[in-house]
């Protein structure tokens, strides 16, 4: 577009934009706040977008659960499956079972949209951790968790540690036989705590296991608790991110005091709408085409039955890997046994995550950096970081796997007991080695500063007439076309030369042409 | 004026219904074992030449280490060993796992007829069990009213696909796994797929147990009837929902999850945004 389109077409949006802003105004007297939230620059990074996806997710994972909250029936009173009117089951017919597991056989066979938004709302779940999971990741490597954003960090782990658990809590909601056998682990986890487990399992439990108490326990915790926390924690979450702003990638024209993207309106905005539609639409896809958690063929659980290949969903299958590959030892303290399930099941995790929690000091200490920081750190610039991420993601891989042993003993024709023992010695192997390699490839890129998947950044600038820039030849900008909307904004904070981090030419109808691009 | 035809359609319709719901379900020929002096003697070649360096003269055993003494073992065994393709072993310390049959029916047929003779020709003992005759299904409206009878000491002459579920949760599933798609166990063996095995293999094996299966002798020909059953019902449940990787539980679905559902996302969010 020349400059004069660019001027006429922004002067189009922005009286749209004002007649709205001054119907607000009118009544709330807000829009300067508005003006100033629609003008804030949003790093369009691909890497942060993940994170969107994440909230994406989540609000998948309300509206469904809303949706499925109408029909299940928290209660484990014993009825007798018979047929409705709608559609049965013949293979349950007769059978004694949980309201809580007939209403989830109803929600999927009889009621109208229930099976299709029981599968949007696991395979939601499944989307929903692996884009935290991921979103964690690329905080960690990049150093996004330094001065000032360690209590974004902590935040952060609270809601992965919330999130998995209410993950948990909805798998074992059905009561089907995967659930109970679920459920079943947990308490024998809760019981090895040493001195208060029995008490703390019986409180937990209202009594024994399974007892009547706890389906009803478990949906206050899954469509309240849980869900309050998460929310309540995603908006401070959001709230620090908006007040501190964005980190960014090092890169020409960002500096700490600058960021560069996309203004929230209208480019940031149609970004995360159009990747919101495509989450829901992969959802629903999923939803519609592949089958999740057929509880109707589990059964409903029993004490006394279990079926091969009972594993968690996979955000947990690192704990129920812990379990499996923990040695049968013994220890005793003042004459009392400690239960084996307390070490793989508490204490690993424990300190894995106190660990995690106190990461952003440790890292301050090991650089000897204390300042506060808004550029992210390239991960191969910071290979002893790089390398403790990537053994830690080597660690969580082994564990993830041997939740999987039976799976993968049967279909790699492997001996159980060799899989278990190779994957013990994973524990130690599978992170050095990720270590060693990790570090040495990132001392390899800082020396060549090649990209490791891609051809190198580079290019001819030319500088145009008008006083533009544009590049030849470097094929990140050449696929792009041109970057709209970049401009320079304050940082919060000690950083900024604008308080309260407005634009300072919010007031100003025309962006300015970019300068770099 | 239409009376008349409709009421004859109703009819035709209430009389095929009937047909169809009270028939039992097609049977593979006779499960009878023939005690027919040439089926045994054309049995008894087949043995010589392929059975007997391993299993011994007239099955007596004691030939290969490993290889049982087949004599007292029925034609249920050996029916089972044979349609599975299991037998004959290419080596003794194979374990014997589904493969295409060696032989053919009427070949199988005769064998089972030698194996179910061996007491008699060795004076040895009396024969295992006989090849089974499963109970049908009862039909789906007596199913969907059940009365309850225990199967362990009753027999109601058909079985429900209820009973068979819940006796296969408690036998079965916790090796072949809730959906019969199999698993492992210790020492190396596999646990098959139940969704190759016909009526008859699915009563057989638990009457017989393949090693290492354990022979479940407690139950009733009644009990082990609605197992069978319930596992042919396996091979093609009523399953909505779509694809059914689940078959194969969380972990399956977790993959799913992630390098579809999650990569799509991933390459989306690439496209969406910025690179630089
Ligand atoms: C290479 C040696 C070998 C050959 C040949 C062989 N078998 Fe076997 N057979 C074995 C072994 C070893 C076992 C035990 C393995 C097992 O049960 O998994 C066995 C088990 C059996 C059993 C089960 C016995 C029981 O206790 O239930 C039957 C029945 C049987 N064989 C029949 C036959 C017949 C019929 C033939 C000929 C068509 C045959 N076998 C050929 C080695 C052989
Ligand atoms: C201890 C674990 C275990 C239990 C319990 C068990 N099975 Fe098996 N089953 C096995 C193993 C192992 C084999 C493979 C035997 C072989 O290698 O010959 C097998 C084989 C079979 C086969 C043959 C499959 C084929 O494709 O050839 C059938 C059918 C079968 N089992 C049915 C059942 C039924 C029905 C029950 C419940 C009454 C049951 N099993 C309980 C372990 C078990
Ligand atoms: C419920 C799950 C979560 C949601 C929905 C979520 C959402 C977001 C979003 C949308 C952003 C801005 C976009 C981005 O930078 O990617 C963000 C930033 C951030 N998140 Fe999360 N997050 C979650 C969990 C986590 C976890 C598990 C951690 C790490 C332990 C974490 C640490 C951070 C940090 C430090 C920032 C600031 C990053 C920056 O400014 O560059 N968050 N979060």
């Amino acid at each position: 577009m020349s400059t004069t389109q660019e001027r006429a077409a922004a002067q189009k949006r922005f009286a749209l934009a004002k007649s709205g802003l001054d119907t607000v105004d009118e009544r709330f007297a807000s829009s300067k706040w508005l003006v100033s939230a629609l003008d804030k620059i949003f790093p369009d990074h691909w890497s942060f977008m993940v994170g969107e996806i994440a909230m994406d997710s989540l609000i998948i994972l309300i509206a469904t659960g809303i949706y499925l909250a109408l029909f299940y029936v928290p209660s484990s009173t014993d009825v007798v499956y018979a047929p409705t009117s709608g559609h049965v089951y013949l293979p349950l017919v007769g059978q004694h079972m949980s309201e809580a597991y007939q209403s989830v056989i109803n929600l999927s066979f009889d009621v109208r949209f229930g099976l299709i938004m029981r599968q949007a709302h696991h395979w939601a779940a499944l989307i929903f951790l692996a884009a935290v999971f991921f979103h964690m990741c690329r905080i960690f490597f990049t150093g996004a968790f330094r001065k000032p954003r360690e209590i974004n960090w902590i935040i952060g782990l609270a809601l992965w540690q919330i999130v998995s658990l209410e993950g948990f809590t909805g798998y074992s909601l059905p009561d089907d036989l995967l659930s109970g056998t679920g459920i079943r682990v947990i308490y024998s986890i809760v019981q090895s705590i040493p001195l208060v487990g029995t008490w703390l399992a019986y409180a937990l439990w209202g009594g024994r296991f399974p007892g009547s108490t706890f389906i009803p326990r478990l949906f206050v915790i899954h469509e309240f608790l849980f869900p309050l926390a998460i929310v309540g924690l995603l908006t401070a979450h959001l709230m620090i991110l908006w007040h501190q702003k964005h980190t960014d990638f090092p890169g020409p024209g960002k500096t700490e005091t600058n960021i560069r993207g996309s203004r929230v309106w209208p480019q940031y905005a149609m970004k995360a709408g159009g990747l919101m539609m495509l989450t829901a639409s992969v959802t629903f896809l999923l939803a519609g085409f592949v089958q999740i958690n057929p509880v109707w063929l589990y059964g409903p659980y029993t004490t006394y039955t279990v079926s091969a290949g009972s594993q968690p969903d996979w955000y947990l299958g690192w704990l129920d890997g812990s379990v499996r590959l923990w040695p049968h030892w013994e220890f005793r303290s003042f004459g009392h046994e400690i239960p084996n399930p307390f070490f793989p099941g508490l204490l690993i995790p424990s300190i894995l995550f106190g660990i995690m929690f106190a990461w952003p000091w440790i890292d301050k200490w090991i650089y000897k950096d204390y300042g506060p920081h808004n550029l992210l750190d390239r991960p191969r610039d910071k290979p002893f970081r790089t390398g403790v991420g990537v053994a830690a993601g080597m660690f969580f891989t082994d564990l993830t796997l041997a939740c999987a042993t039976d799976l993968l003993a049967n279909n790699l024709h492997v001996p159980f007991e060799r899989l278990i023992e190779v994957l013990q010695y994973g524990v130690f192997v599978g992170p050095i080695a990720g270590f060693v390699v990790a570090y040495w490839t990132c001392l390899h890129l800082q020396r060549t500063d090649a990209h490791p998947i891609r051809r190198p950044v580079g290019g001819i600038i030319y500088r145009t007439a008008s006083g533009g820039y544009h590049t030849v030849g470097d094929v990140h900008h050449d696929d792009h076309g041109h970057d709209d909307g970049h401009g320079d904004h304050g940082h919060g904070g000690p950083h900024s030369d604008t308080p309260g981090g407005q634009s300072p030419r919010h007031d100003a109808p025309t962006p300015e042409p970019v300068a770099g691009d | 004026m239409l009376r008349g035809p409709v009421l004859l359609l109703s009819l035709v319709v209430v009389v095929f219904s009937v047909l169809i719901l009270t028939q039992a379900p097609a049977r593979s020929a006779s499960n009878t074992v023939s005690t027919n002096p040439s089926d045994i003697a054309a049995g008894a070649v087949l043995f010589e030449v392929h059975c007997q360096s391993c299993h011994g003269y007239q099955g007596k055993g004691g030939v290969v280490a490993g290889a049982p003494a087949l004599v007292n073992v029925g034609a249920a065994a050996a029916d089972f060993y044979l349609t599975t393709g299991r037998m004959p072993l290419n080596s003794p310390s194979n374990e014997a796992l589904r493969h295409h049959p060696a032989f053919t029916d009427a070949q199988i047929q005769e064998l089972d007829a030698y194996v179910n003779a061996l007491p008699q020709i060795t004076g040895q003992g009396t024969a295992g069990p006989t090849i089974p005759s499963p109970e049908p299904l009862c039909s789906v409206d007596q199913q969907k009213s059940p009365t309850s009878v225990d199967l362990a000491t009753q027999d109601p002459g058909c079985v429900t696909l209820s009973e068979g579920q819940q006796l296969y949760a408690v036998n079965c599933a916790q090796c072949h796994q809730a959906a019969g798609s199999g698993g492992m166990l210790s020492g190396g063996n596999v646990i098959p797929t139940l969704h190759n095995s016909n009526l008859i293999q699915a009563y057989e094996a638990p009457l017989i147990g393949p090693k290492p299966m354990p022979i479940f002798s407690q139950l009733s020909h009644a009990q082990l009837s609605a197992i069978a059953q319930y596992v042919q019902y396996l091979k093609k449940p009523s399953n909505p929902g779509g694809f059914g990787i689940s078959g194969f539980g969380p972990v399956a679905e977790g993959f799913f999850g992630i390098l579809v559902g999650f990569v799509l996302l991933w390459f989306a969010s690439r496209m969406i945004g910025n690179r630089g």
